[in-house]
């Protein structure tokens, strides 16, 4: 009997030992504060769960064959990419976890986030904070700037790592529109002068919302007035004025504005079809991408407003419950890595702004930034630079929403 | 081991995932719909969340389309099917080809079955492509909209597609087991064919075509994917609108749409009692 005993945990054990090869890193406390090599030994062997956006193919394939590769063959870790369609679902996942007490198993090892969503992780207690400067890259991110250090007004404090920078740009069809209007009352009258040729989608999409937000901006004659705390008073005043503006613009957007489409991707099929006339994304090197792609006509170009975009960073962050910490800061710290932002600033793979410092990095590194080759039809990020607006406090964000659904959107 | 024994052990495994998985995940529904979720720091559970739905007017707006929705999508799906199951019981050069081309897109997901509908009936789809080429509009945009707009069709025209053949196999079944004889009886007592069809097969199909069509009703009146593709941005579905408040960034709203989610679960039961007292009474009369 005894024997039969010893012969089955031995059995557990073998059936167990290929799991228990790399170490369970769920307390990310005793992370904090060791050597790197100590936290990369200790995430070898396992495996991380990104959660991220994924509507792009060509991010996809940055992340699981570029960044995916250096994990396995540097580091020995397998990263599982998981597409969401929307940033909110995974942290979803973890609230749901926390919930129901897994407090060390959570199944989300990292979330590419910003915004709203980072407040909502805070407001919740989700995220594990306080290790970034155990990173050795941590040191080409330039915390003095406000920009990176807030992540849509609400302070960074150590809960997440920047990993691109983005700014609004519009883009048109040199085929079929002459001139394009180049700031928000332009573009307000040129949609009035074109009816059908315009539109946005409905917020919450996170596009259609920063659209809205350039309109409030421009209601609330300039964001100085809004930056800070949420004000009841001055977000009713600027509100009122801002849906009046959308509702008399309603009749001439596509539809008559008796629907909006419902996400970027819905925009940017109609453009494509040539229902409407004018795009814009977050993510200005999407158009290059897309005219690569065959999706937009080759004769579309990008470009900012004269009275500035609206810029932003988004950042990683690991949910407070996830056991693999280890194997997601190595691979924060390959992220950060100005090997792997200088790939990723590359047009035709993705074409995004770089997080980090340039200047911090290797010479080998910098010249290869400097020798970088932005697509003709792309807005040029230092173009849209120039006229570049902040985000305003995610309270700000949500209340505008809301407002837009309640005035606008029915 | 007793006989009753033995049968509620078998159960076990199917009874333990419906009780864990099903209930399991309506308790915790119903718990956060009460205001309860002290991950967020709501201990004090209350009726305000129901409260906020049933003030809202979206909420109505979304029920009567969601309503509409499912009943439309019911009755044209359940009267096509129970047409083409008359034909298709008859033999005819080439039925067995028919009978397969007819139940082919049981095996089309849904998504794949609204993308279609995209494809063909937006205003820059296939048909208004066609009828611009054609000159029947002046532009693509003069199409009728047909999918986002406020009637629903495009959604309705997808589950018509798909549910006719999910209700004709199972009308069909149904009349082949029948036979005809009880019609040729019929028939030869002096019924019209229209008389010998209403007062001897329908009653004699009607169960499972009841069946049937409740399961559609159901499906469609909860169902999320095609009318968050094809629906218009307001008002939206119920189960679409219910996602949305679930997807707020605003922790605070996940009751709202836990109470919604409830409130849509409520409404199909008591709807699916409605239809089947009022439709055994109409056709059994």
């Amino acid at each position: 009997m005894k024997n039969q005993i010893n012969a089955g945990l031995l059995a557990c054990a073998l059936v167990l030992a290929p799991i228990a090869a790399h170490a369970d890193t769920a307390d990310g406390s005793s992370l904090i504060g060791k050597s790197w090599d100590e936290v990369v030994s200790l995430a070898k062997g396992g495996e991380v769960n990104w959660f991220l956006w994924g509507g792009s193919d060509n991010i996809n394939q940055y992340v699981t064959e570029f960044i995916g590769g250096i994990l396995k063959d540097d580091f020995d870790i397998k990263l599982n990419r998981v597409g969401l369609s929307d940033t909110v679902e995974a942290v979803n996942i973890v609230l749901g976890e926390k919930e129901s007490g897994v407090l060390d198993k959570g199944s989300v090892d990292m979330i590419w986030i910003n915004g709203e969503n980072f407040r909502t992780m805070k407001q919740g207690g989700l995220a594990f904070c306080g290790y970034t400067e155990t990173l050795p890259n941590n040191k080409l991110v330039d915390w003095s700037n406000p920009a990176i250090a807030n992540d849509f007004g609400v302070p960074v404090e150590g809960c997440e790592v920047p990993w691109s920078k983005a700014q609004f740009a519009f883009a048109y069809d040199t085929a079929r529109t002459n001139s394009p209007p180049k700031s928000i009352p332009e573009i307000i009258d040129w949609a009035k002068a074109n009816p059908g040729k315009f539109t946005y989608p409905a917020p919450p999409d996170f596009n259609g919302s920063v659209f809205v937000r350039h309109v409030f901006y421009y209601a609330a004659g300039g964001v100085d007035n809004l930056l800070g705390d949420f004000d009841q008073a001055k977000y009713d005043e600027v509100a009122a004025k801002t849906w009046e503006i959308l509702n008399d613009l309603e009749p001439s957007l596509w539809r008559e504005g008796k629907t909006y489409p419902a996400s970027i991707s819905a925009l940017e099929q109609l453009y494509a079809n040539s229902e409407v006339d004018l795009t814009f994304n977050y993510e200005p090197a999407g158009v290059g991408l897309n005219i690569e792609n065959g999706v937009f006509p080759p004769t579309t170009q990008g470009y900012g407003l004269t009275d500035g975009t609206i810029g932003n960073t988004n950042y990683t962050i690991i949910p407070f419950n996830s056991p693999n910490k280890a194997a997601a800061m190595v691979l924060q710290n390959v992220l950060l890595s100005g090997q792997a932002q200088y790939q990723k600033a590359l047009p035709d793979v993705w074409g995004a702004a770089a997080a980090i410092d340039v200047s911090r990095t290797s010479d080998d590194i910098q010249a290869k930034f400097a020798s970088l080759n932005p697509h003709p039809n792309v807005a040029p990020a230092a173009e849209l630079a120039k006229a570049a607006l902040p985000e305003l406090q995610a309270s700000w964000i949500s209340a505008i929403e809301k407002g837009w659904q309640e005035n606008v959107g029915n | 081991m007793s006989e009753r024994l033995k049968i509620f052990l078998m159960l076990v495994p199917a009874l333990l995932v419906i009780g864990l998985l099903f209930f399991g995940g309506l308790f915790i529904g119903l718990m956060r719909s009460f205001n309860y979720m002290p991950v967020i720091g709501l201990t004090d559970p209350d009726l305000s969340a129901y409260l906020s739905v049933f003030t809202d007017r979206e909420f109505y707006l979304s029920f009567l389309l969601t309503f509409h929705i499912a009943f439309t999508s019911t009755v044209i799906s359940t009267v096509i099917a129970v047409g083409a199951a008359l034909l298709l019981r008859r033999h005819f050069l080439g039925r067995a080809i028919v009978n397969f081309l007819f139940q082919l897109n049981l095996t089309i997901p849904h998504l794949v079955g609204a993308i279609g509908i995209l494809y063909l009936f937006s205003q820059s789809g296939s048909f208004a492509r066609l009828a611009a080429h054609w000159g029947m509009i002046a532009s693509t945009s003069d199409f009728p909209a047909l999918v986002f707009d406020p009637y629903a069709v495009g959604i309705i025209l997808q589950y018509v597609w798909k549910e006719v053949p999910f209700i004709g196999v199972i009308v069909l079944a149904n009349m082949q087991t029948i036979g005809e004889d009880y019609e040729s009886v019929a028939r030869s007592l002096g019924a019209t064919r229209w008389q010998s069809f209403r007062y001897v097969l329908l009653p004699l199909i009607f169960p499972g075509m009841l069946s049937a069509s409740v399961m559609v009703f159901a499906f469609t009146f909860g169902a999320y994917e095609i009318p968050a593709i094809l629906g218009a941005s307001f008002p939206a579905a119920l189960p679409v609108l219910a996602y949305r408040k679930y997807t707020d960034v605003d922790l605070a709203a996940r009751p709202e749409a836990m109470a919604m989610a409830i409130v849509i679960a409520l409404l199909s039961a008591v709807m699916i009692y409605l239809y089947l007292r009022y439709s055994r009474k109409r056709i059994r009369g």
